[in-house]
């Protein structure tokens, strides 16, 4: 892991969030170094996705900054790639599994322009990695859910980006599927990428991940998995019984 | 034909198409009523307009019709997001009111004004021949013609400039937003063409039978395509047509065309709902008819499998086992037999070499690929076509 004395992949001071004035995140401080592969683990409510689009910028915050290389959001579009949430878009929208890819290339593009034979070729590449290849004539809403993820991660894929931010990749995903998932996101650590995927099975964050931040509405801790997942901020993140919520996943 | 005729079926295919565009984003962003509240609310925009102009066919009524509408998506937009209502309910507050406002200004001054209440509600096509652009003192056709062909030629450059941008944003707002475009923008230009297509084709249709040819071809095309550059095809080609048929059958009945346009519309509707080939009411019975019998040839099977013993082979057997009909067990019978996955002697049925390899391997992937369909497998088998 490269984290020394570099800038880092994200860095959050003093971000609030609120939904009709009722905030959902308080006062945020969070670094995340380059290359890490990181959890955000925290009970319902947290406001676990709530952070990744501020980030994104599609919530507006209403107070703090955020900074992805040193830089606003807004100059680092190309650097990041977005996974969101599975139903956060309508299946049965009329296209196919490769235009949905494709959809990751317009950014590279940005207004007006068409992608072409450049961006088809990307596209058909990354369904490869994510073992799509075959069903790229599908239409999306005769795809499984398991499918349906990773088509989304395909699209993250073509972006080619610096940061991925994933919002529960592993939701309604069979356990190959998982595994194959988790695979690609190690690979892409270890090509250097920074990775922030919000993660729902708390038994699984010592096996999959490296990094690791605590949410329940403040920032409860940050940092190594092997130094920080511990009782101690499970607890403070999900209250004494904690241990169901390990059990429940 | 006169060339009266002729213009007029010019006029409403013209009119069809510039609102089947924007009617098939409409549908797939689930904002088909929006288009209701925008024809409905525009009026007061349209009678001032007019006070100012005199003149429906003016740039001047258009714009100011137009900006009434992207306020109307705006006021409904503010209503809803205090939280306190859903967004059917704002729309419902909404044009109601702005449309009143219209009908008063109307009757009020119903004597100075050449605009009632019927052509607002049902336009008037067959007068639209009547009003005619003069360039330099000679005719260069009627205005309405000029008007909704203007609309269409922005309409059209817009979508094939921005046909990328739409489409991602109606897929996937937060994508659209990450990738550095604009949603927000692309919406209201979306609710901008929509406006001033309404208010183009206000003239033609009237308020209440824009909105059937804004919705009613995207609609029908929606259940006929999985691909959003055919399905605008599709919608356009629905408009077209139902101008051209509606025209004729309004001559025959003696009615409005613009009624009969949308009675069009509403029967070619019905047919693709009930006949399309994947989503029509009888190709999905079928299907599911189909899918139960195969269900029921895969239980048959397992059981063959699952026995050896001879007693549960029997052909009378198998029917009171499994709890099947009669009909049905026959059904079934034959299906795997026609399949060469069974064989029977002396009324003990037993699976063929196919049979089993089949029963294998469908289990397999029924326990290993809990989400997916089956089909790639039925394909390889060559199976259920009898």
């Amino acid at each position: 892991m490269h984290t020394s004395s570099k800038i880092p992949a994200i860095q959050i001071d003093d971000l609030t969030v609120a939904y009709n004035y009722k905030p959902v995140l308080w006062d945020i401080d969070l670094v995340v170094p380059e290359g890490v592969l990181m959890a955000i683990v925290g009970p319902n409510g947290a406001g676990k996705s709530t952070l990744i689009k501020a980030i994104l910028g599609i919530i507006k915050p209403i107070a703090g900054s955020v900074e992805v290389f040193g830089k606003p959001y807004k100059k680092q579009v190309d650097k990041v790639a977005y996974v969101p949430q599975k139903g956060s878009v309508d299946w049965d929208f009329p296209t196919v599994a490769l235009d949905v890819v494709m959809m990751g290339t317009y950014g590279s593009l940005g207004w007006i322009k068409r992608p072409g034979q450049k961006e088809k070729k990307r596209a058909l590449e990354a369904l490869e990695k994510v073992g799509m290849l075959e069903f790229k004539s599908r239409q999306i809403s005769q795809l499984s859910g398991g499918q349906q993820q990773r088509i989304f991660l395909a699209r993250a894929l073509v972006q080619n980006a610096e940061i991925y931010l994933m919002d529960e990749p592993f939701q309604g995903v069979d356990a190959t599927t998982e595994k194959a998932i988790i695979n690609i996101l190690k690979e892409l650590r270890k090509q250097g990428k920074t990775l922030i995927v919000v993660h729902h099975d708390l038994q699984t964050v010592p096996e999959y991940f490296d990094w690791v931040t605590f949410l329940n509405v403040k920032g409860i801790a940050s940092g190594p998995v092997k130094d920080i997942f511990n009782d101690d901020n499970l607890t403070k993140t999900y209250g004494i019984n904690y241990k169901v919520a390990v059990n429940q996943t | 034909m006169t060339s009266a005729q002729l213009e007029i079926q010019l006029i409403a295919a013209l009119v069809a198409v510039a609102c089947a565009i924007p009617g098939t984003f409409l549908v797939l962003r689930k904002m088909a009523m929006i288009s209701d509240a925008i024809s409905h609310a525009i009026l007061p925009g349209i009678v001032l307009g007019f006070f100012i102009t005199q003149d429906l066919n003016s740039p001047l009524l258009i714009l100011l019709a137009a900006i009434t509408g992207v306020v109307t998506v705006m006021l409904v937009e503010f209503i809803q997001k205090t939280g306190l209502v859903k967004e059917d309910t704002a729309i419902g507050l909404v044009f109601p009111a702005l449309f009143s406002i219209g009908v008063i200004l109307i009757a009020k001054n119903a004597n100075d004004v050449h605009l009632d209440i019927d052509a607002v509600l049902l336009g008037e096509l067959a007068f639209a021949p009547f009003d005619r652009l003069l360039v330099g003192g000679s005719d260069v056709g009627p205005k309405s013609l000029w008007v909704i062909g203007s609309i269409l030629l922005i309409t059209i450059t817009l979508l094939l400039l921005f046909f990328k941008e739409l489409k991602l944003s109606t897929f996937d707002k937060g994508l659209a937003t990450t990738l550095g475009f604009s949603p927000l923008l692309i919406h209201y230009a979306l609710m901008t063409v929509s406006s001033v297509t309404v208010v183009g084709a206000f003239d033609a249709v009237g308020a209440v039978l824009v909105v059937a040819l804004i919705i009613a071809p995207a609609a029908t095309a929606y259940l006929l395509t999985d691909d959003l550059k055919k399905m605008l095809v599709l919608s356009c080609f629905f408009g077209i047509f139902a101008a051209f048929a509606g025209y004729w059958l309004a001559n025959i009945l003696d009615a409005s065309i613009a009624g009969s346009m949308t009675t069009v519309l509403g029967f070619v509707f019905l047919l693709v709902y009930l006949f399309a080939p994947k989503q029509g009411v009888f190709s999905v019975f079928f299907k599911e008819r189909q899918q139960r019998k195969e269900v029921s040839l895969l239980v048959f099977l397992l059981h063959l499998q699952n026995h050896q013993e001879s007693n549960e082979r029997h052909v009378n057997h198998l029917r009171e086992h499994i709890n099947w009909q009669k009909v049905q067990a026959k059904t079934v019978l034959d299906l795997a037999k026609k399949n060469n996955l069974v064989q029977i002697s002396e009324n003990i049925v037993s699976l063929t070499d196919k049979g089993q390899e089949f029963t294998d391997e469908a289990l397999r992937y029924i326990t290993t690929n809990k989400e997916t369909a089956i089909e790639e497998l039925k394909d390889r088998y060559f199976l259920f076509r009898g």
